[in-house]
């Protein structure tokens, strides 16, 4: 037997199995909350802080990220609040900031409404948002790739820099990895980096008329060809 | 005899995959570094994926991966040594030992390693050599500590 739970969302009354995410109740019911690490059929870890909620209770709103949050009978969950959508939006800066050579993390930045970097840019190739390590280990058992060291150090490799024999030679890391999906325009130098915005119109539009449909196409979390 | 220090670590351990650190503790405390072929060895018997047992030794600071020397020099560098000259400290053993902080010296003598606060600050700058504290020290009383190991006592008596 399947139990429902009925939680509140930007207001509205949304049923959802018991046990799931918050992300995934919302996005089922479509309501947009942006992310990135959130693969549906693995774990989540919560690690590229994009898709945080206001969890309301007892009158005290409390930020947590909505992957990692199961959802519970009664609960009041502010996804596009005010305060939220700014904190949002400066997730999304840090991270366009650290690694701007990716298609998905642009078009993240530019959907969280991110119309200037005020961070110097790292061109960084990881995020560590942890989908090649987590794809590898829970889908293939591979245990091939993995994080390590900590603080600013922390960096995904191979036990002892060497592709084990445990790796099977999916190519899953690379394909579930943001930093694969190349900039609409050509590959960023360093130095020349810059937010790209080129569907900057698409957001407008958004602004202009409330309620439409920018086919981010929720669930999905990037617009690429992939699943993702 | 290796493989029996190993075998006694593993004893009763074997499959229980949350003894993981502490396997890797007594390892360390055998062979003084965790050696990657007993990595691998543990990975197996633990039944741990390789990846989980290099990131958690790599992801401690107790845990090194790399061989140490017979004689462990650590130099505190924490705030209140720093301000009580710990960095002549540091110039000293670099300058007589010839290597950098976290390095061993190739005769596997000495390992010399920096960190952060070993909580006795009123008593700095501290040194901690194989685990006994010595207090206020200076680079002079550093240098006649090596030379003693390094057994050239008085050969050397009117040092530059």
């Amino acid at each position: 037997m399947i139990e429902e739970v009925t939680l509140t969302i930007d207001d509205v009354l949304v049923k959802a199995v018991k046990g799931i995410s918050v992300l995934d109740a919302a996005v089922k019911s479509g309501i947009c909350i942006p992310h990135l690490c959130h693969v549906p059929f693995l774990s989540d870890i919560g690690a590229c802080r994009l898709c945080i909620v206001e969890n309301v209770n007892n009158g005290k709103a409390k930020i947590t990220t909505s992957c990692t949050l199961r959802v519970q009978e009664g609960m009041v969950i502010r996804a596009n609040s005010e305060k939220v959508l700014k904190l949002r939006k400066n997730i999304a800066e840090l991270l366009v900031a650290h690694a701007p050579n990716s298609r998905a993390i642009q078009d993240i930045a530019v959907r969280c409404g991110l119309k200037e970097v005020r961070y110097p840019f790292h061109n960084a190739n990881c995020v560590l948002c942890g989908r090649c390590v987590r794809y590898c280990s829970e889908m293939w058992q591979g245990n091939a790739i993995g994080f390590v060291g900590r603080g600013k150090d922390r960096h995904v490799e191979y036990p002892f820099g060497k592709r084990p024999d445990t790796c099977k030679k999916c190519n899953s890391c690379v394909l579930y990895c943001p930093m694969s999906v190349t900039p609409c325009g050509e590959v960023m130098k360093t130095g020349e980096e810059h937010l790209c915005g080129k569907c900057d119109s698409q957001m407008a539009m958004a602004e202009k008329i409330p309620g439409a449909c920018v086919w981010c196409e929720t669930g999905k979390s990037f617009q690429c060809a992939r699943y993702a | 005899m290796n493989s029996t220090n190993l075998e006694t670590i593993l004893e009763g351990r074997r499959s229980q995959p949350h003894q993981l650190i502490e396997v890797l503790q007594d390892v360390q405390d055998v062979y003084g570094y965790i050696p990657k072929d007993v990595m691998g060895i543990v990975a197996k018997e633990l039944g741990v994926p390789l990846m989980e047992v290099f990131r958690v030794a790599k992801f401690y600071k107790a845990f090194t991966l790399k061989p140490r020397g017979k004689n462990v020099i650590t130099i505190c560098t924490g705030t209140a040594c720093h301000v009580r000259g710990s960095q002549l400290l540091i110039d000293q053993v670099q300058g007589q030992l010839r290597l950098k902080p976290g390095d061993t010296t190739k005769d596997g003598l000495f390992t010399v390693e920096c960190v952060n606060c070993v909580g006795a600050c009123a008593l700095g700058p501290v040194v901690v050599q194989n685990g006994s504290y010595s207090n206020h020290m200076t680079p002079g009383k550093l240098r006649r500590a090596i030379d003693k190991v390094q057994g050239k006592k008085k050969e050397e008596s009117p040092h530059a």
